[in-house]
C-alpha cells in the first residue's frame, strides 16, 4: 500500500453550544490515496460535511478541532498536519493543493463577478502569473470542464448561467491550480438527474486525465456506487463501514449500511415477498425504524443500537465497538457483525464476484 | 369504464412575465402547456420530471391552488375550474395536499392540535368532541400519539413533521391527495417509512393519489400509472410496470438511465444528455425534446408530435410513432430504441478501477 496523499487519524471536532459539547465528529480516521475517489456516506447530522470543513479548517465558532491530525503529503515526501497549520499556510493550501466544490453553486460564486474574473481570481492568489495570463488559464479551465462556447462565459455573470453550468464553472475554479485533491461536498444535490449525470460523468474525465483525488461527500449512495474507488460510511459522527466500493455494496456488513441499501425499493425486492412482480406498493419497504439522533443525545454503547435489527447481544448497549478489518480493507464497526455470519451477499452480487 | 375520479383535459398554466413601469405582460411561461390525464378512484398516477417541468404546478392547479389559464379539470364529474364560493370549498374537502418541505409547510407559531384543526372548522365538521377523536384518530393513522396535540411542529424531526402533514391532509376524510414530493426532503432511512405510511393509508381509506417526485424508483414502487413530463407536456404515460420495461420516449430512456444505481448490472449504459433544459418562456418549436434529442430528424423540428397510444402505452414522439407502425411491437421499437440511443449518444462506461 502506497503513503496517502491525506490521512486523518481521530479526528475530534467538537461543537460548544450554550445546550452543551455536541461532539459533531467523533475519533474518526480516513485515508485517500493520489488520484483515488473516496465517498463519504451519511444522513443529515452524521458529521460528514464537518469533516470536510475540518479538513479545510473552515470549522467556525463555536466548533473547534478537539484531537486528531489532518496529514497532507506532497510528492517529494513533506508532510502538512492541516490541523496545527497556521492560518496563512493553510489559505495555500485551500484552493491552491485543496479544491472546493459545494452543493449550491451559487453560493459559491460571487453574483457581481465575471466568471472569467472569479476563476482569474483563484490562479492569481495562488500563482505568480500576470492577469493576463490568469485570464488564459480561467478560458483553458473552461473548456477543460466542456463549457460550451467559453470564450462568451468569460464575460458573463453567474446569474447568466444554468445550475448545471454554473456547477462547472464551480469545478473549474476548484482545478486551476491543479489541485492534489478535490473536496466535493454534495456537488451535484441541487442539480437535475441528468444533469446531475453530465456532471459525474465530468468529475470521472477529470480525474483520469488529471489524477486528482476526490473526496466525496453525499447522502445518495447510487453516486457513490458509480463514482467512487472506496467507501465510508458515517453515522451518529463515527464510521461504521469502509471499504472498496463494489465489495461495500456487493457485502455490506454493518446493520447500518444493510438497512441503508435495503430501504430503496430497487433493492427492497425479498421484503415484498407475497406481492405479484410489478403491482404497486406491493409488500412494504424495508424501513430502519426510529430516526437518527441529534448529536446532544447520542446512545450509549454503540450509537446505531436503538434502531438496530440486529443488536442482542449484551455490549451493544454497554460500550463503543471498535472499527475492526473483518476482511482485508473492509471495517465494520459492530460487535454483531461475525454472529452475522457468513457474508451477506446481495442479490445480483454472484453476477459481478 | 367507470368514470374517473379525476379528469384532467388540454391543461394550461401560464404565468404571465411582466417588464416596466406599467407591469406589462409581455410574454408567458407555459409551466404547463396542454397536459391531459385521468386518475381511476383508489389508484396513483405518478407524475415525473425534472425542476420546471411543471408537475408541481400540474398538483396546484388542480387545486385551484394556481388558477389554469385554460382546460378542463373534473373532481368525481363536477367542473373544479367552473365553481367557486361554497362549492368550491366543498371540493377542496375532497381533495388535500401534502408538500416537500415539513419544515416549510406547518406554521410554527401554532400547536399541532390548531393546526389540524384548523380544516375541521374551515369545513365545519363536527363538534369540539368529534374534533378531537378525529384528530386523535388521524394521528394515529400517521404512527402520532394524541401527546402531539399540544406541541409545536420544531418540537419534531423531519419525518414526524412529515407524519404531521399527512394527518392535517386526512383529518377532513378526503378522497384524493396531491403529494408533491412527500419525501425528497427526508433522510433516506426515513423516506421508506414514510412511503410505507402513505402505501397503508390508501389501502386503509381508499385515497386516489397524484403522486408528483423525481424519484424514480419511489414512484415505480408507488404507482399505477406513470406520466413523464417534459417542458410543460406529459411525454410518454403507461402503466407503471410497462413504462419501466419498455420506455419509448428518448426523454424518458435518458432519464431512466442517469439515475445513478447500487446494482453493479445497471450501471453500464447510461445516456448522457447534452445541454440543458430549455426556459419555458421560449419552447422550442416542434417536439420541445429536439433540441437535446440525439435521434432528432427534420419533422422534430417542425411539428409537435401528437400521441401515438398502443394498448394504453401513450407515447409523444415522431420517431417511435414510425417505428411502432413499422414494428408493431412496443418491445421491439424499445429495444431498438435504446440501441440506436446508446449509438448516437452514449458515453461509455468509466474502466473498471483497479
Amino acid at each position: 500500500m502506497t503513503v496517502p496523499l491525506l490521512e486523518i487519524n481521530n479526528l475530534v471536532t467538537t461543537f460548544h453550544t450554550p445546550a452543551g459539547r455536541v461532539p459533531a465528529v467523533d475519533g474518526v480516521s480516513l485515508s485517500i490515496e493520489r488520484g483515488k475517489t473516496l465517498g463519504l456516506v451519511g444522513e443529515s447530522g452524521c458529521g460528514k460535511s464537518v469533516t470536510a470543513m475540518s479538513i479545510l479548517g473552515l470549522v467556525a465558532a463555536p466548533g473547534v478541532i478537539e484531537a486528531g491530525e489532518i496529514l497532507l503529503r506532497d510528492a517529494s515526501g513533506g508532510v502538512l498536519n492541516l490541523v496545527t497549520l497556521p492560518e496563512p499556510q493553510l489559505r495555500e493550501v485551500r484552493g491552491g493543493r485543496i479544491g472546493m466544490i459545494f452543493q449550491e453553486p451559487m453560493t459559491s460564486l460571487n453574483p457581481v463577478f465575471t466568471i472569467g474574473d472569479q476563476i482569474a481570481e483563484a490562479v492569481l492568489l495562488h500563482r505568480d502569473v500576470s492577469r493576463a495570463e490568469a485570464r488564459s488559464r480561467a478560458l483553458e479551465m473552461l473548456e477543460l470542464v466542456r463549457m460550451a462556447d467559453p470564450k462568451r462565459r468569460l464575460d458573463e455573470y453567474p446569474h447568466q448561467l444554468s445550475g448545471g453550468m454554473r456547477q462547472r464553472v464551480v469545478i473549474a475554479m476548484a482545478l486551476a491550480c491543479e489541485p492534489d485533491l478535490i473536496i466535493a461536498d454534495e456537488p451535484t444535490t441541487a442539480l437535475d438527474v441528468t444533469i446531475q449525470a453530465q456532471i459525474l460523468d465530468l468529475l470521472a474525465d477529470l480525474r483520469h486525465r488529471l489524477g486528482t483525488a476526490i473526496l466525496l461527500i453525499t447522502h445518495d449512495l447510487g453516486v457513490v456506487a458509480e463514482t467512487c474507488d472506496d467507501v465510508a460510511v458515517m453515522y451518529a459522527g463515527r464510521i461504521v463501514e469502509q471499504a472498496p466500493a463494489d465489495e461495500l455494496f456487493a457485502q455490506p456488513r454493518h446493520p447500518y449500511t444493510i438497512g441503508l441499501l435495503a430501504a430503496r425499493p430497487e433493492r427492497s425486492g425479498p421484503a415484498l415477498a407475497g406481492a405479484a412482480a410489478g403491482s404497486r406498493g406491493a409488500g412494504r419497504l424495508r424501513t430502519i425504524p426510529g430516526m437518527v439522533p441529534a448529536p446532544q443525545h447520542f446512545p450509549a454503547g454503540c450509537r446505531f443500537h436503538p434502531r438496530c435489527a440486529f443488536a442482542r447481544l449484551p455490549e451493544c448497549s454497554a460500550a463503543m465497538p471498535a472499527l475492526r478489518e473483518l476482511e482485508p480493507e473492509h471495517l465494520v464497526r459492530c460487535s454483531y457483525a461475525d454472529a452475522l455470519g457468513a457474508p451477506r451477499r446481495m442479490e445480483g452480487a454472484e453476477e459481478i464476484a | 369504464m367507470t368514470q374517473p375520479l379525476v379528469d384532467v383535459v388540454g391543461l394550461e398554466t401560464h404565468f404571465p412575465v411582466r417588464k416596466g413601469l406599467l407591469r406589462r405582460a409581455v410574454g408567458a411561461v407555459r409551466a404547463v402547456d396542454g397536459v391531459s390525464f385521468s386518475i381511476g378512484r383508489g389508484r396513483t398516477l405518478g407524475l415525473v420530471g425534472e425542476s420546471g417541468c411543471g408537475k408541481t404546478t400540474v398538483g396546484r392547479s388542480i387545486l385551484r391552488l394556481v388558477e389554469p389559464t385554460r382546460g378542463t379539470v373534473r373532481f368525481d364529474g363536477r367542473d373544479v375550474l367552473a365553481t367557486g364560493g361554497a362549492e368550491l370549498r366543498g371540493l377542496r374537502r375532497q381533495m388535500q395536499v401534502v408538500f416537500q418541505d415539513p419544515y416549510g409547510s406547518l406554521n410554527p407559531r401554532m400547536k399541532v392540535r390548531a393546526i389540524l384543526e384548523e380544516g375541521l372548522v374551515i369545513h365545519r365538521l363536527g363538534n369540539a368532541g368529534e374534533r378531537l377523536e378525529r384528530m386523535t384518530r388521524a394521528l394515529a393513522r400517521t404512527g402520532l400519539t394524541a401527546a402531539a396535540l399540544d406541541r409545536y411542529p420544531h418540537e419534531f424531526s423531519g419525518g414526524q413533521r412529515q407524519r404531521i402533514a399527512i394527518a392535517r391532509a386526512i383529518v377532513i376524510e378526503p378522497d384524493f391527495l396531491v403529494l408533491d414530493e412527500p419525501i425528497s426532503a427526508l433522510d433516506v432511512s426515513i423516506q421508506a417509512q414514510v412511503v410505507n405510511l402513505l402505501v397503508e393509508l390508501r389501502e386503509q381509506l381508499g385515497l386516489t393519489y397524484l403522486f408528483i417526485s423525481h424519484d424514480l424508483s419511489i414512484v415505480e414502487y408507488v404507482s399505477d400509472d406513470v406520466a413523464v413530463m417534459y417542458l410543460g407536456r406529459i411525454v410518454e404515460q403507461a402503466p407503471a410496470a410497462r413504462l419501466y420495461a419498455e420506455p419509448l420516449h428518448p426523454y424518458t430512456l435518458a432519464l431512466f438511465s442517469a439515475v445513478p444505481s447500487v446494482e453493479p448490472g445497471r450501471r453500464r449504459r447510461r445516456i448522457v444528455l447534452t445541454g440543458d433544459v430549455p426556459s419555458p418562456a421560449r419552447p422550442p418549436a416542434g417536439c420541445r425534446f429536439h433540441p437535446r434529442c440525439p435521434l432528432a430528424e427534420q419533422v422534430c423540428r417542425q411539428t409537435e408530435p401528437p400521441a401515438t397510444v398502443i394498448d394504453g402505452h401513450a407515447v409523444h414522439c415522431h420517431v417511435a410513432a414510425r417505428e411502432l407502425d413499422l414494428a408493431g411491437g412496443v418491445a421491439a421499437v424499445a429495444a431498438a430504441r435504446m440501441a440506436a440511443l446508446m449509438t448516437a449518444a452514449a458515453v461509455p462506461a468509466p474502466p473498471p478501477t483497479a
